[in-house]
């Protein structure tokens, strides 16, 4: 009997009984369904993840006061030990590192924003030199950003982002209107793309101003960022070792200390960030690997009454000239269209919630292209798995005694 | 019939001291203990006997659906006694067909769809399995109900259905275990009647049954008793088809 033969007569009877079929399908839907929902916003977050490191640009690192802190022990010796970075850091490393393009830093405080009675508040507002704008660039909407005579002149404009905008200026073109940051005016320069919110934190609510302005306004207490660029960026590795001499020895650091600062690259923290999402997966890939075992037992029990509820249809099928590999083949078939058939409306299951999660959640889900093949082999997997000894059971039964079966 | 008579065709059933034992726990049943039988091409032989005389486990392994402990079996001709699975799969396709007390149709399959089931393990294309399928139920009179489930159909059109089962691969032998063990009584004539046509058209039939008036339908009685057998006579078959429509 050929694969057609045995796949229509596998879909007569799932279809004859329909509503137990569903039910021995529930573990592996379900199953499916959670590992690709869960795929679909891990994807998601690495996807987002990678795109805004992509902004970073190449050869660019970011030096910390405090870096990625993975362990609470970590944090805290970070916070006694660590030194502020200084402005004089910065100018250090412009003058000492030949193999920095650019060097630019700037620090961040959070303030409310008001205009003519209109306020937004827990806004961002970072002092940045221009170079920041350089190495990390924005997508400007409108206007322009900050310039160097600006910068040199503590001069107190504003690029703002895309939600001071929609807070402040309702109804009207910002650009070259009033802004007030704790009392001091400022002119709105330039507007940057709204970039959306991430993770439910809005990415658009920032003011950036020239950093001696920030400067004047805050004091130099903040710790600054220090993002430098590398004039080769296949020699990115070099830069970092001239930045941490450099600073090593501004902080008076022993040959055994560790360095009391971090550096920070594009591909270091999407390396972190692809270790931690992996463990994630993983975790979430055993305990749905649980489900898919039980479903697959599910659908061996199911498969071993529907060969003692068929012992006579068996008998026939024998008595008529079936071999055992034709009843073999015919069982298999059945455990494998329905485990799939499982796995199917699993993926569709999955493709729903992950729209629904990137529509009505924060999580940025994202359907990966390769789950419905994974899905398709897998559930064939468990098919032929768990239906192999149903289906030898059922090829294996004496033309007599099935035939005399009630 | 000329095949019959030529001299050069094998017999369709050949046995020599056909021999089957059961083990029963710690003994063993001797259900056939030595059959002689040969039935020739063209012949209406019925078998018969009291339930435990042996004449259904005679009838499995003549239906290749059993293999004996000792003795020989030919089939055509052929050798069936030492076949694997695999080969009496191929026999009871190619060369028997079975007609049940039962029916034992596919309850889910239409009536075309129940006659093609051998046809499907014959490996014949779906086209000609259609179109024999279809030929198969015109000569069992049920060409207008191909399409009709067998929960649709009455008793006597089941049985016709599986009749037209049995026939459809043009087997050498067609083989009844009491077709009319679940018909009332003038549906059992008009089955035997059909049985009575399908000899007259050459098919070699075999009817296993405990009932008299069916097996004098038979030119030939077969009787087994404690696993032998007990007699073979001729007979002159009863004229049936004239009472029934």
């Amino acid at each position: 009997m050929n694969i057609v033969e045995s796949t229509r007569l596998a879909i007569e009877s799932i279809w004859a009984n329909r509503l137990r079929s569903f039910l021995t399908l529930l573990g592996v839907i379900i199953g499916i369904a959670s590992i690709i929902s869960t795929a679909a916003v891990i994807n998601g977050l690495n996807h987002y993840v990678s795109e805004k490191l992509s902004n970073l640009g190449q050869g660019v690192f970011v030096v910390k006061r405090i870096g990625i802190i993975t362990n609470r022990q970590d944090f805290l010796d970070a916070i006694r030990k660590n030194r502020r970075l200084t402005t004089a850091d910065g100018k250090a490393l412009v003058e000492r590192c030949p193999s920095a393009a650019a060097v630019a830093w700037q620090a961040a405080v959070t303030r409310d924003v008001v205009r003519e009675g209109l306020e937004i508040r827990d806004t961002s507002i970072s002092g940045v030199t221009p170079a920041v704008l350089q190495i990390e660039p924005f997508d400007v909407d409108a206007g322009r950003v900050i310039s160097q005579l600006e910068e040199d002149r503590a001069a107190p404009v504003a690029f703002v982002g895309a939600d001071v905008v929609e807070q402040l200026f309702p109804n009207s073109d910002p650009i070259g209107k009033r802004i007030r940051v704790s009392g001091q005016p400022l002119e709105v320069i330039g507007v940057a793309a709204k970039k959306g919110s991430f993770l439910g934190f809005s990415q658009d609510n920032f003011v950036k101003i020239p950093y001696s302005l920030h400067r004047k306004m805050f004091g130099s207490w903040p710790s600054v960022d220090l993002s430098v660029q590398a004039a080769d960026p296949a020699r990115m590795q070099d830069t970092m070792d001239e930045v941490r001499a450099v600073l090593r020895a501004r902080h008076h650091l022993r040959p055994a200390q560790p360095d009391d600062f971090s550096m920070v690259t594009a591909e270091g923290i999407n390396d972190l960030w692809r270790s931690m999402t992996q463990t994630i997966f993983s975790i979430a890939l055993f305990v749905v690997g649980i489900s898919l075992v039980v479903g697959g037992i599910v659908i061996m029990n199911i498969m071993l009454v529907s060969v003692v509820e068929r012992t006579r249809e068996i008998g026939v099928r024998k008595a008529v000239g079936a071999r055992q590999k034709d009843i073999v083949q015919q069982f298999l078939i059945e455990a494998v269209l329905l485990s799939c058939l499982g796995g199917l409306i699993g993926v569709l299951l999955a493709l729903g919630a992950a729209e629904l999660l990137g529509a009505y959640t924060p999580l940025p889900a994202r359907f990966p292209p390769w789950a419905p093949p994974t899905a398709f082999v897998i559930c064939t997997a468990i098919g032929v798995f768990f239906g192999i000894s149903p289906a030898k059971k059922a090829a294996s039964l004496d033309p007599i005694e099935a035939l005399r079966a009630e | 019939m000329p095949d019959a008579t030529a001299t050069n065709v094998p017999p369709v059933i050949r046995t020599r001291g056909l021999c089957r034992s059961f083990a029963m726990g710690a003994s063993t049943v001797r259900a056939l203990r030595g059959v002689d039988l040969v039935i020739e091409r063209g012949e209406y032989v019925a078998i018969m006997g009291p339930s435990g005389s042996g004449k259904s486990t005679l009838m499995n392994l003549i239906g290749c659906l059993d293999t004996p402990s000792e003795g020989e079996y030919w089939l055509n001709g052929q050798p069936v006694a030492t076949l694997g699975e695999e080969e009496l799969a191929r026999v009871r396709n190619h060369e028997i067909g079975f007609v049940f007390q039962t029916f034992n149709l596919l309850a889910r399959a239409s009536a075309a769809r129940n006659v093609e089931l051998p046809l499907i393990y014959g490996g014949v294309p779906p086209a000609e399995r259609r179109q024999r399928a279809i030929e198969a139920l015109a000569q069992v009179d049920l060409a207008d109900r191909m399409d009709h489930r067998p929960n649709q159909l009455s008793g006597g059109q089941r049985q016709r259905v599986s009749i037209a089962r049995a026939l459809v691969t043009r087997p050498a032998l067609l083989l009844a275990d009491e077709p009319t063990g679940n018909l009332d009584s003038k549906t059992s004539y008009e089955i035997m009647a059909l049985f009575d046509k399908l000899h007259r058209d050459g098919n070699t039939i075999v009817v296993v049954t405990h009932e008299r008036d069916i097996a004098e339908h038979a030119q030939r009685i077969v009787t087994i008793r404690d696993g032998v057998v007990a007699s073979d006579e001729q007979n002159v078959p009863r004229p049936v088809g004239t009472e029934t429509a």
